[in-house]
């Protein structure tokens, strides 16, 4: 029986612990054994990798992701890309998120309605490369909030980043729109963002009446509901309705960590704090100036949400890595950087920061117990990394430490082979090996 | 890219003469040097080139199709076409424009999209990396009139997104349908002039005025766009040599006159007949429910004699006919097009030479690259061609991919030859130890 067994690795297992020497082996696409250790296990005509030492982990979920920002660094250049051109772009995104170690990805929102399904349906019928994808809607907004991109003079639909809805009634049928369509999940935006300065971060949008409404189909339908949540009141209007998945929720109150803290089991927190983190210190070239930036209120949010995770942190809420990377000033794959600020700014440890990768990716890509661990019986989504990541975290967004990558038991990008007469290349792997032990 | 030094090949240079052994140097992504070399002789390596040696494979110019629709989806119908929503539509483009290069059309002429932009969108992905596929021009969508062929709308579904076609009334709406297009940057503009006997309208029926013709001829000069024509009828072919539209597609009725029209300009024409539509129709889709009585009633079998009568003449006339042509369709899958090299010798009575040129030392003209591309020799772009096996023996090995060895691109392979496994057990990868 064929196979892939990757012996001499340290199995870095995605619960939070430190990696023990060993071997696994990958059988159709499920992890058949692993062994600590010296432990050994038959080959029975697997392919064998030599891994040399080299750190193998559970392929990393993103949490948050859109594939269909374009790295452009306005709203409206994401949404003035025409519709094949966007599709195409998602496809390349695809891919290099897969390449770059992302096996499992959440999409949060879509620029276009059926973006999103679309790169989903492909990947899974094996016409793109991608990771694993759960798809999204657009974000469906009110008139004047976040996403909300037409202007008086051009109030058509298409000029609209987001959906428009009025009304529960209008809701009912947007959602209905994108379940039919076939997303997995659908997107509100219930608090403003420091990106739209008409619509701020700590403002809420939608009446409880319109979120209900939207609950309700998404039930019906089995499907997920996501919230754009930077503000309290938004925060506790997504928890009170159910919503599944909170992305930011920068600003809490003690009533908002009570809330989350008993809801613990069923929500996720993904904050993508590298937006924040970017405008405030990174988006000169784009205009956005360090003062504009305070300005604009990402210092006050920063602080907030560095407060509000910690806390959350504490309490024992998933807060999941990802988000927001696909503008210019946060280029998509470096979504890695997410575990860097976890550790250096919330207080995670490092192996806390990668289990919320790994272990919490799972749970997230609703597979909790098949996915996000290397473990006997999950599904083969794993990283053979040429370094520590406990030691040092930012290798993992460095392409020549991503060794190899493979997904559902596939490697979407092989571990180099060694040229057995090239000496050179090999002290090249070696050098860079050294670096990182 | 590395430099590649092809040695010990079969070279086809697309000139017409017999294959000679030889080397072929690639630089950057041009042909650099073309040397014959005497039996048994072996050519030093050059430092920092990559050596391949051919083992006596046929080198030979990468092919040129000239009547591709990369959007059309396999279906039985304009219908099933059309209604494949736009996003799965550029993906199953990207998809298939990899499969053409696959099977070694390192060029191909678009000649109508099923959606406004699909073929533009495809080339400049094509062409600044975003996707894998051949040289290719971009045409527009077919445009007709109202009732002709590619206007799939229904009376109660009038709106023109049904459209498989643009269709346009008067010269008017031509020019601004030329402009259209235009605008979006295709290379070329395909227009309907005549029928196509499945739709129900017959292959011998023709459509547009002379002046809406005109009209776009002219239009599409000022531009500097080129035309395009369905032309199956015996009055659309000579409507395109006296509109000067440069490319003909099918021209299966040519009586004696569009014959003497055709001969007269022949250098100003390319005739790509796509056969395999005809010949496939009449004997492969029974499945699809075109069986032998059907087609018959639809007129297929006369046409298809009729197009075979035209291509033997126009090729003793010395006028260009070049393969490819309706592709994409359930009954003629993509990647399939070297049959119709199959098809130039078997029925139209081409030597095995003749139906390489076409595709080669003709292609070039056709992509309007003639004075690069095509062929075989120092200066030309490295789009090429490694076979395993003769086509000059036999046409159909172009047929199988396992038989094309590599194809390069723009001095790039886009299947690399395969490699001799050096001594090492094949199941064991280490990249360190």
């Amino acid at each position: 029986m064929s196979g892939t067994l990757f012996t001499n690795v340290r199995i870095l297992d995605g619960s939070g612990g430190h990696p023990v020497p060993g071997s696994v082996l990958v059988q159709g696409n499920r992890i058949q054994a692993v062994g600590r250790g010296n432990a050994s296990i038959p080959t029975n005509g697997a392919t064998v990798i030599d891994g040399a030492g080299a750190t193998l982990m559970p392929g990393m979920c993103e949490a948050h992701t859109h594939f269909s920002w374009n790295d452009a660094a306005t709203l409206a250049g994401i949404q003035t890309m025409p519709l094949e051109e966007h599709v195409l772009w998602c496809a390349k995104v695809a891919k290099r998120y897969l390449e770059a170690g992302f096996t499992s990805c959440v999409g949060a929102a879509c620029a276009k309605p059926r973006l999103d399904v679309v790169t989903r349906n492909a990947i899974e019928a094996g016409q793109i490369p991608g990771p694993r994808y759960l798809a999204a809607s657009q974000e469906i907004t009110v008139p004047g909030a976040l996403g909300d991109e037409t202007l008086p003079h051009l109030p058509f639909p298409e000029f609209s980043f987001g959906v428009n809805v009025n009304g529960a009634e209008e809701m009912r049928k947007a959602v209905r729109m994108f379940l039919k369509y076939g997303v997995d999940s659908i997107k509100l935006n219930l608090s403003g963002d420091n990106f739209t300065p008409q619509s701020p971060a700590d403002t809420a949008w939608m009446t409880d009446a319109e979120v209900a409404a939207a609950m309700e189909e998404v039930r019906m339908r089995g499907k997920r509901g996501t919230a754009h949540a930077r503000s309290a009141a938004s925060v506790k209007q997504a928890l009170r309705h159910g919503i599944e998945v909170i992305y930011h929720a920068s600003y809490t109150d003690d009533e908002t960590l009570d809330m989350l803290e008993a809801a613990r089991d069923r929500v996720f927190v993904a904050p993508g704090i590298a937006i924040l983190y970017a405008m405030l210190h990174e988006a000169e070239p784009w205009g956005i100036t360090h003062e504009k930036a305070v300005q604009m209120g990402y210092q006050h949010e920063w602080d907030h949400a560095v407060e509000s995770l910690k806390a959350m942190h504490k309490r024992g809420v998933r807060i999941l890595f990802g988000g927001d990377y696909g503008f210019a000033m946060t280029p998509h794959c470096q979504n890695a950087r997410d575990l860097e600020f976890f550790v250096k700014y919330l207080g995670f440890t490092p192996g806390e920061a990668i289990r919320c990768a790994t272990q919490y990716g799972g749970q997230i890509m609703m597979k909790p117990k098949e996915l996000g661990l290397v473990k006997e019986g999950y599904l083969a989504d794993l990283l053979l990394v040429d370094g520590d990541p406990m030691a040092n975290l930012a290798i993992l967004r460095d392409p020549k430490r991503m060794l190899a990558v493979m997904k559902d038991g596939v490697f979407a990008k092989a571990p180099p082979v060694r040229a057995g007469f090239s000496v050179q290349a090999d002290l090249g792997v070696e050098r860079a090996w050294g670096r990182a032990a | 890219m590395a430099d590649v030094l092809f040695t010990n090949v079969r070279i086809f240079d697309g000139g017409g003469e017999a294959p000679f052994t030889g080397d072929v140097l690639v630089q950057g992504n041009k042909i650099s040097r073309v040397v014959k070399t005497a039996f048994g002789q072996r050519t030093p390596p050059i430092a920092g080139v990559q050596a391949i040696d051919g083992a006596g494979a046929f080198l030979m110019p990468g092919m040129v199709e000239a009547h591709t629709h990369f959007s059309w989806n396999d279906q039985p119908s304009l219908d099933a076409i059309q209604r494949m929503p736009p996003e799965e539509h550029i993906l199953w483009c990207a998809e298939v424009a990899k499969r053409y290069l696959d099977m070694g059309w390192t060029s191909c002429v678009g000649a109508a999209a099923a959606k406004p932009r699909l073929d533009v969108v495809i080339r400049n992905a094509i062409n600044d990396g975003t996707i894998i596929g051949p040289r290719y021009l971009a045409a527009s969508q077919e445009i007709t009139v109202p009732g002709g062929l590619g206007d799939t709308t229904a009376p109660h579904l009038p709106q023109h997104e049904f459209a498989f076609g643009a269709i346009v009334s008067g010269p008017h709406e031509m020019r601004r349908c030329v402009r259209m297009f235009a605008k979006y940057g295709v290379d070329s503009l395909k227009i309907n002039l005549s029928g196509e006997s499945i739709t129900g309208m017959p292959s011998e029926a023709s459509q547009f005025t002379d002046e809406e013709v005109a009209v776009l001829v002219d239009e599409a000069k000022t531009w500097g766009k080129r035309v395009a024509a369905h032309a199956r009828s015996t009055e659309s072919i000579k409507r395109c040599v006296k509109h000067g539209i440069e490319v003909i597609y099918h021209a299966s009725f040519a009586d004696e006159e569009a014959l003497d029209l055709l001969e007269q300009h022949k250098f100003e024409h390319f005739v790509a007949p796509g056969l395999a539509w005809l010949i496939n129709t009449c004997h492969n889709a029974s499945q699809y429910g075109l069986t032998r009585p059907v087609v018959e009633r639809m007129g297929y079998f006369r046409e298809l004699e009729a197009a075979i009568e035209s291509m033997k003449a126009m090729r003793k006339r010395g006028i260009r006919i070049l393969p490819g042509g309706d592709y994409g369709f359930a009954w003629t899958p993509h990647g399939t097009n070297a049959k119709d090299l199959e098809y130039f010798v078997k029925h139209v009575g081409m030597s095995t030479m003749e139906a390489l040129l076409s595709a080669t030392a003709w292609g070039g003209p056709m992509m309007r690259m003639g004075k690069v591309l095509g062929y075989i020799r120092e200066g030309y772009l490295a789009d090429i061609l490694l076979v395993d096996g003769d086509p000059l023996a036999d046409i159909t090995v172009l047929q199988d991919k396992n038989r094309i060895l590599a194809v390069m691109k723009d001095g790039e392979f886009h299947r690399a030859p395969p490699v001799r496994a050096a001594g090492r057990a094949a199941n064991t990868t280490r990249w360190a130890a």
